[in-house]
This record gives C-alpha cells, sequence and structure tokens, in this order.
C-alpha cells in the first residue's frame, strides 16, 4: 500500500530568520492540540499507572519549575493582589481565573497567624480540557501541573512558600484555594 | 449575578444536585419532591449539577462558559448530520 501523499502545502522554503508563515490552517492548529491534549493524558495515565501517587509528586515538580521560568520576568512585589495580577499575565488566558468568595463573607482574602488565603476560581483550563478529551477524572495528576504551575509562579514574584488546594472540581470551572506563607521560604 | 432555573416538569428530584453542590445551592422541596433553589448568590458556576443531573433539567444564565476546545468539530458536524 502506498504512503499518503500530501499534496496541497507544494511549495519553495527558504531559511529565514523570522518565519512569517505557520502552513497550516485552524484545522491543523485543531488537531494538533487534541493529538497534544491525547499525548498529555495517555502520559497523564500511564505515569499514574507505574508511580501510583508519586506522578502527582512528578507533575507537580514539572509544573513548579514552569511557574517559576514562567515567572522570572514578572516583576516582584508583596502585595498579593497584585501578584495575582501578574500571574493572571503569566498563566494567559488559557488558564483565567478570579478570586471568589462566599456571599457570607466580607473579603477575599482572608489573614491567619502568618498565613493568607485566598479563593479562585478557575474558569478556563487547558488541564481540565485535555481531562475532558481523554476521558479522565478531574483530581489527578494532570491538575497537579496546574498546582505547581501556581505555586511556582507565586513563589518566584512573592518570594514566600505557597500552596493551592483544590476545594472543588467540576466542568465549567474549578475552586481552589491559594495558601501563602510569610517568612516560610 | 448568576440565574438558575429549574424545569419542574423534568427534575425526578433524585436529589443529586443537592449533594453534589459545595455552596448549597439548592435543597429539595420536600412538599413537591422538586429542586429548588435557595442560594444563587453563592453558585460559582462550576456546573457539576449540570453534569451529574439525569434529566438535564437545570439551566443557568449570565455565567462564563468556559471554552471547549476538547470538542472535535468535525465529529459534531457528522452528529448534527445524523440528528
Amino acid at each position: 500500500m502506498d504512503m499518503r501523499e500530501i499534496t496541497d502545502n507544494i511549495g519553495t522554503f527558504k531559511p529565514e530568520l523570522v518565519p512569517k508563515e505557520t502552513g497550516g490552517d485552524i484545522d491543523d492548529y485543531e488537531d494538533a492540540l487534541h493529538v497534544l491534549m491525547k499525548f498529555m493524558g495517555s502520559m497523564s495515565s500511564a505515569l499514574e499507572q507505574v508511580s501510583g501517587r508519586g506522578a502527582n509528586a512528578i507533575v507537580y515538580q514539572a509544573g513548579k519549575r514552569m511557574g517559576h521560568d514562567a515567572a522570572k520576568m514578572m516583576e516582584k512585589t508583596d502585595d498579593l493582589e497584585k501578584a495575582l495580577f501578574e500571574m493572571g499575565e503569566v498563566l494567559g488566558h488559557e488558564f483565567y481565573y478570579v478570586k471568589w468568595k462566599p456571599s457570607e463573607q466580607d473579603s477575599y482574602v482572608i489573614q491567619k497567624d502568618n498565613e493568607v488565603t485566598v479563593k479562585l476560581l478557575f474558569m478556563d483550563c487547558v488541564v481540565r480540557q485535555t481531562l475532558r478529551r481523554t476521558g479522565l477524572p478531574q483530581k489527578g495528576p494532570l491538575c497537579y501541573l496546574l498546582y505547581g504551575y501556581m505555586v511556582g509562579a507565586v513563589e518566584e514574584i512573592m518570594d514566600v512558600k505557597g500552596k493551592l488546594d483544590i476545594d472543588h472540581v467540576g466542568p465549567n470551572a474549578c475552586l481552589k484555594t491559594l495558601t501563602i506563607k510569610w517568612g516560610g521560604k | 449575578m448568576v440565574e438558575i432555573l429549574i424545569d419542574e416538569d423534568a427534575c425526578v428530584g433524585c436529589g443529586s444536585c443537592v449533594d453534589d453542590c459545595p455552596n448549597d445551592v439548592y435543597k429539595m422541596n420536600e412538599e413537591k419532591w422538586k429542586t429548588e433553589v435557595v442560594n444563587a448568590d453563592d453558585c460559582m458556576a462550576c456546573l457539576s449539577c449540570h453534569e451529574i443531573c439525569p434529566a438535564q433539567a437545570m439551566t443557568h444564565k449570565d455565567i462564563h462558559v468556559a471554552k471547549r476546545l476538547y470538542i472535535d468539530r468535525r465529529v459534531n458536524h457528522v452528529l448534527e448530520r445524523m440528528i
């Protein structure tokens, strides 16, 4: 059987410093995204099968490294509100989140001893979409990627110790609690 | 503010949404044996209730609908032609 032939992208290729054309259209981007989602889902479930709960630690570490790298160029601050804005820039539109509080609570930020907590509602999340694409449950190892990413970014921007707990996961939004510990680093 | 509509004709009174909602947005009306919305202010539009409702009896209005890039559009086009 002959190999599949692709004839619609015959052209000339010249080396260039800044490539002007990516080639492909929205369907190609969609295909690439879905293939990557399937790869990620498959890797996550295999990792969990082989390493058990250790999978969470591995993915968390990968996310944390990404968070530190991504936030390196961001302005350092010890103001949580400003840091949350900066982190929104780091995470981009694919991880769109807002602060959230129950209606009876007065303030978004709760200070207790040397800890500050704020609830974050993640509305758009590539991790959630990947899990839905591959039929995997939420709160698995892949969710730890975002956990690590967020913690890495907050540690880099505020120079404090941080953690992100998953309160609730849903198909449209996930509620998480970000805790930062002053003087904990 | 989120507006939540319950289709009382569709609701089967299973109470899954009442159990699943982390913010106690719903309560079971024990006279009608149907779900009712009692705390819409605390709804964060996670839509867990939509996922768990066996009767698809809910509608959420004025919420941020997350991107659904996981949907395979070509599969959807085929399904649209079939349905």
